[in-house]
């Protein structure tokens, strides 16, 4: 019973502490990882917010009058300590629920959100906000956003309600993109928002969720399928026709909410990622050039039949054509861009202009361009590391997907951290004029409650998949059966 | 430049070098999990031997080598699939944490058996033991290395 | 059982392709990153100076701009400070209100004063070194004094003769580049437009006016070239080799009564007076600005030829300048001839300048200065240095833009170029071009309108032939005859360009 024993408890993630009799129900697991890094996030972002005071304040009483008093207090303060207490909050309730889900995630959101509130304190407070001025309503949708993460990644045990359910799911996903597509309101010429009473939002953020639970239960169901019978056309061998209408649907959805809803940002995103899933299911790249094929020519008929698809791609070919008209928004995010360049200007010290309605300021840049303000004021750097931090996220997810039990929750992982992982390239990829600008958000960082809200249910979903599969066993109950296991195990 | 211009930089620079630090902390995570993964190869951590199946799939004789994770059941979803009359569509787990296999019945109807003990829930079973899923018998080994 | 036909080969698990999406996502965001940097490292500099950016246009708000200078060290504009301390911009001449701009608090701003906007105001630094470590600087302005190459004194010997008629008149120097006069008429009050006291009032009277003053005839009015275009012809025939200077056409004398049918239009001629029934060699045919023969060498060199010969020279291009240029064009495009020609019949006018042939006369001035440097143009520019007080001068050196045509082909225009200024016949086409004592090559144009309108009258040029100090040309709206205004005046101009320049 010496040497191998030592390993016996087997309980990796930490040790179990000792709780007061009262709370005997709770097992408690440190998550020293997480601790760890939510620490050097909350350094990260109070460094941040004491330099983004610094320079405002310097701003503000005239440069070159000397320090002026208390310029080195964090920036909003309050504001920051807030959000790091609900980080904290997220991590302890982690710990006390005692999950083993993944350590690195809530981090690395929790970093990014962070940098959200440093840029919404920072941006003109009049630009938006239900609670209060912008960075207080990013705030409480922030914690509002952590609260859902925890309480998805706590008590999400059982999948089945996502798998048993998809067709449930899919058809409240479509219900809610008629409804939008009926009653929603039209801002900036695309029909994205949807108000019921006081409540307004954009339901493709939420749709797309509803749209990865769908693929996921429907691709690992027919995945044998899928790839084992086929209809040969030509050189290309298509799936089975019964299981080609799905894909046919997407593709008609996807084309459907550029032309209703005018949202290309969210047909991309939907589209791609059906494409990246059905790939992942069937290891087919002839279905993703198949697909992609389709939404090219999809593309090309509408930018031939509607006026708005083709001033995007227009302002997108070359937006200094009309640099005070049509491709002021994207032109003026380019200035920013150049204006940072390498090592930015520093939190606080972009053009005190760079959003809002001024002149000179980037239209929507709370919700569209939050890369461009980072750009400016933290430079190539900063950007390489926004960029970095969805990577990592991307790559927690991808892992969990592919140490998930079996194929729904591969699935589910992989669409889930794809759809964060695709939509902050769409965005950001329109930032920096690679391709035609879109609506969407950039994740964790936009100004925007539907978004944060959606992200985190993504995350919670990541991190309550991450702690899926067996539970180890409760210690054993007796020692004989312990002394058995391991005397068999021995060599 | 005056001492609060400089250190104003300083602290600008000092954001952007812990950002850094921090994606540098979660990558040295990320490479000790690619570590931990390699050291416990994908690769087969177990053997099942099939020692009686009476409908011949899986047939008798034949072994699979075990992830860290293998479903069994009547379901084609499954890693190995147990395709009995008296065996559950999604049947049971087996899984390998902590340097110990686990079985897992995942509710089926008539129950999964180590060494002739119906589980219930998670049980530890070890190489050598017998685990019966439906009325297919099957041996867990160790891979000799 | 049914599993039976549902068996299928050894299920491949999905880690695999969750990896390889997982690589395709990664490659995607190295491509952001490459985004990124070219943005921000690449283009940084321009795009941090462009006029339109808003930093640039807060920091021209608030800074005393640097001085604008020309060849001799004369100032053009400067900075006096209004009774708030606000700093505004005053300027030596309205002659120079084409080339230097504006610079407004209220109208933002026109020509040099926008294009250099962030070196004046001093945002922008010379070198790229400097540009980045200026964040570190307390104080980023440094504003940057311009020494143009543009001479003052041309300049207004220039708008002095254009007078009263709308026109321009461009010289260049065809060794280096240097625009020495850049003169467009009509002018306006550019100090009025500055003048905060005055400003909102002049910039309405400006706009009002029906001359419009603020579009810079030089650089963006488009024009019928007329015969000055032979000279772009005679350039993409003699390279392509679709002719020489001995090529000579037998159905030319015959066509000069009656003219020349092209697919049914009639070309016609003038010249037929001083030649009689001759049939005509290059030289001839530029010397008397023969339409017949320079439609039949239009036609033999077909329009890819031409169209491209002229693209090089800048033609539908983008030409390094300091201004911004209107485009110049062979033909309207979308025809189906060749290089967007309709037909033969628009292939042959555009050969003589007529057709849909459209030029500004900056272009033309670049053709003139091709011909006379051998066939290369320089990269034409009017800033010749700037001047921090910090960061020190730097200067703009000449550099070859293109080599339009071969040194023998530009050699061989010359020769016929100088003939159509010299020769017995040329002169009457080209009276007053000449400068006493001095070789000078020419070439004289009419552009004839639809409608009847008097034509525009068109010259480009250069003096000395064999070492070229000086490229002109010409044009005066509705001036007639080439002969009649534009010969002369550019001849006098030239003179005056010679005098200054040469010691």
């Amino acid at each position: 019973m010496s040497g191998p024993g030592s390993a016996a408890p087997a309980q990796p993630g930490g040790p179990a502490f000792e709780l007061p009799p009262i709370l005997a129900g709770i097992h408690p697991r440190a998550r020293w990882r997480e601790l760890g890094l939510l620490v050097l996030v909350a350094v990260a972002l109070t460094v941040g917010s004491i330099s983004l005071g610094a320079t405002l304040r310097a701003r503000s009483g005239e440069a070159g009058q000397g320090i002026p008093d208390g310029a080195f207090a964090p920036y909003g303060a309050s504001l920051l300590a807030i959000y790091l207490l609900a980080l904290l909050a997220a991590h302890l309730g982690q710990v006390l629920a005692g999950r083993r889900g993944d350590q690195v995630l809530l981090p690395a959101v929790g970093l990014l959100g962070g940098i959200s509130l440093l840029l919404m304190e920072r941006l003109p407070q009049t630009l938006g906000g239900q609670f209060g001025g912008l960075a207080q309503t990013q705030l409480v949708w922030l914690i509002i956003a952590l609260a859902i993460v925890t309480a998805i990644a706590i008590a999400v045990r059982s999948d089945s309600w996502l798998r048993l359910y998809k067709y449930t799911w899919a058809a409240a996903g479509v219900g809610l993109l008629l409804l939008t597509f009926v009653l929603g309101r039209d801002v900036n010429g695309a029909r994205l928002t949807l108000e019921i009473g006081p409540f307004s939002g954009q339901p493709s953020e939420l749709l797309k969720v509803i749209l990865v639970v769908f693929l996921a239960g429907y691709l690992s169901e027919n995945r044998a399928l899928l790839v084992e019978q086929s209809t040969r056309v030509g050189p290309v061998a298509l799936p089975p026709f019964p299981y080609l209408a799905p894909m046919v649907a997407m593709w008609a959805i996807a084309l459907l909410i550029v032309v209703v809803q005018r949202d290309l940002g969210a047909a991309l995103l939907f589209f791609a990622v059906f494409l990246l899933l059905l790939y992942i299911a069937t290891a087919r790249w002839s279905f993703v050039v198949l697909g992609l094929v389709a939404f090219l020519l999809g593309g090309a008929l509408m930018y031939l039949l509607f006026d708005h698809v083709q001033q995007r791609v227009d302002i997108w070919l070359d937006p200094f054509a009309d640099p005070r008209g049509a491709g002021y928004q994207i032109v003026m995010a380019l200035y920013a861009f150049g204006r940072g360049g390498i090592l930015g200007t520093g939190l606080g010290n972009g053009l005190p202009t760079v959003g809002g309605g001024q002149p000179g300021g980037i239209p929507e840049v709370h919700t569209d361009f939050p890369l461009a303000a980072l750009g400016e004021e933290l430079g190539l750097i900063g950007v390489l590391a926004i960029l970095g931090l969805y990577l990592v996220v991307i790559e927690r997810g991808l892992r969990i997907a592919a140490a998930a039990a079996d194929e729904f929750r591969a699935l589910l992982a992989a669409g889930l951290s794809l759809v964060v992982g695709v939509q902050a390239f769409i965005i950001a990829a329109g930032n920096l004029k690679l391709i035609p600008l879109t609506g969407i958000t950039l994740p964790f960082i936009s100004y925007g409650g539907s978004s944060l809200l959606a992200n985190s249910i993504v995350v919670g979903l990541l991190l309550a998949l991450s702690d899926r599969g067996v539970e180890p066993p409760r210690p054993p109950r007796s020692g004989r059966r312990l002394a058995r296991l391991f005397d068999r195990g021995a060599p | 430049m005056d001492a609060f211009a400089a250190s104003l930089w300083l602290l600008r620079l000092l954001f952007l070098v812990l950002l850094y630090l921090f994606l540098f902390a979660v990558v040295r995570v990320l490479v000790r999990d690619l570590r931990a993964a390699a050291r416990e190869p994908g690769a087969e951590l177990g053997r099942l031997r099939v020692l009686e199946s009476p409908s011949g799939e899986p047939a008798s004789g034949a072994t699979f080598g075990l992830d860290a994770l293998t479903t069994l059941g009547r379901d084609v979803n499954n890693t190995i699939v147990v395709d009995d009359p008296f065996a559950s569509s999604e049947h049971a787990v087996l899984s390998y944490r902590g340097r110990t296999w686990y079985v897992e019945d995942l509710g089926s109807t008539n129950g999964t058996y180590v060494n002739g003990g119906r589980v219930d829930g998670v049980s530890p079973i070890g190489f050598g033991d017998e685990l019966q899923v439906g009325q297919v018998r099957m041996r867990l080994e160790r891979i000799r290395r | 059982m049914i599993a039976a036909d549902r068996r299928r080969p050894a299920r491949r698990p999905v880690g695999a392709n969750i990896a390889r999406v997982g690589l395709v996502l990664a490659i995607a965001f190295g491509g952001l990153a490459a985004g990124a940097g070219y943005w921000q490292v690449a283009r940084a500099t321009p795009l941090s100076n462009a006029p339109d950016n808003p930093a640039v246009v807060a920091a021209a708000r608030r800074a005393v701009r640097g001085e604008i200078v020309d060849r001799d060290g004369e100032w053009l504009a400067r900075s006096r400070r209004d009774p708030n301390g606000e700093p505004y911009r005053v300027y030596r001449s309205p002659i120079l209100s084409p080339v230097v701009g504006y610079s407004s608090r209220l109208f933002g701003s026109a020509g040099l004063e926008r294009t250099y906007d962030a070196q004046l105001v001093g945002l922008a630094r010379p070198d790229p070194v400097s540009d980045l470590l200026k964040k570190f600087d307390p104080d980023p302005t440094d504003p940057q004094r311009l020494t143009l190459s543009l001479s003052l004194t041309l300049q207004q010997a220039a708008v002095r003769a254009l007078g009263k008629d709308r026109g321009a008149v461009v010289m260049i120097q065809p060794r280096t580049g240097e625009v020495l006069a850049l003169a467009s008429t009509p002018i306006y009050d550019a100090s009025a437009v500055a003048n905060p006291a005055t400003s909102e009032a002049a910039f309405a009277e400006i706009q009002a006016d029906r001359s419009q003053p603020l579009l810079p005839r030089a650089t963006q009015g488009r024009y019928v070239p007329g015969s000055v275009f032979k000279i772009v012809t005679a350039m993409a025939a003699l390279d392509s080799g679709a002719v020489t200077p001995e090529t000579t056409y037998e159905q030319q004398p015959a066509a000069e009564r009656d003219g020349l049918l092209v697919e049914g239009f009639r070309i016609r001629d003038g010249h037929h007076l001083f030649t009689g029934n001759r049939a005509l060699d290059f030289v001839e045919a530029t010397e008397v600005s023969c339409n017949i023969w320079y439609a039949l060498a239009g036609l033999d060199t077909g329009p890819e030829a031409l169209a491209r010969t002229a693209d090089r020279a800048g033609f539908d291009d983008t030409i390094p300048f300091d201004l911004p240029l209107g485009p110049s064009q062979v033909t309207n495009g979308g025809g189906d001839f060749g290089a967007g020609f309709k037909d033969a019949v628009e292939l042959a006018n555009a050969a003589y300048g007529q057709g849909e042939t459209v030029v500004t006369p900056f272009q033309m001035a670049l053709v003139a200065a091709a011909v006379a440097n051998d066939g290369v143009i320089m990269e034409p520019h009017l800033v010749t240095s700037m001047t921090g007080e910090r960061t020190g001068t730097r200067r703009i050196e000449p550099q070859p833009w293109r080599q339009v045509v071969t040194p023998q082909v530009a050699r061989e225009i010359q020769a016929a170029m100088q003939r159509a200024v010299e020769g017995e016949l040329g002169r009457q086409f080209t009276p007053g071009a000449d400068v006493p004592g001095v070789e000078v090559a020419g070439k004289s144009g009419t552009a004839e309108l639809d409608g009847g309108a008097n034509p525009h009258s068109w010259f480009i040029g250069f003096a000395p032939v064999d070492n070229p100090q000086v490229a002109i040309a010409v044009l005066v709206e509705g001036g007639g005859r080439g002969g009649e205004r534009a010969a002369p005046l550019a001849g006098a101009m030239m003179k005056a360009a010679l005098d200054l320049l040469g010691d």
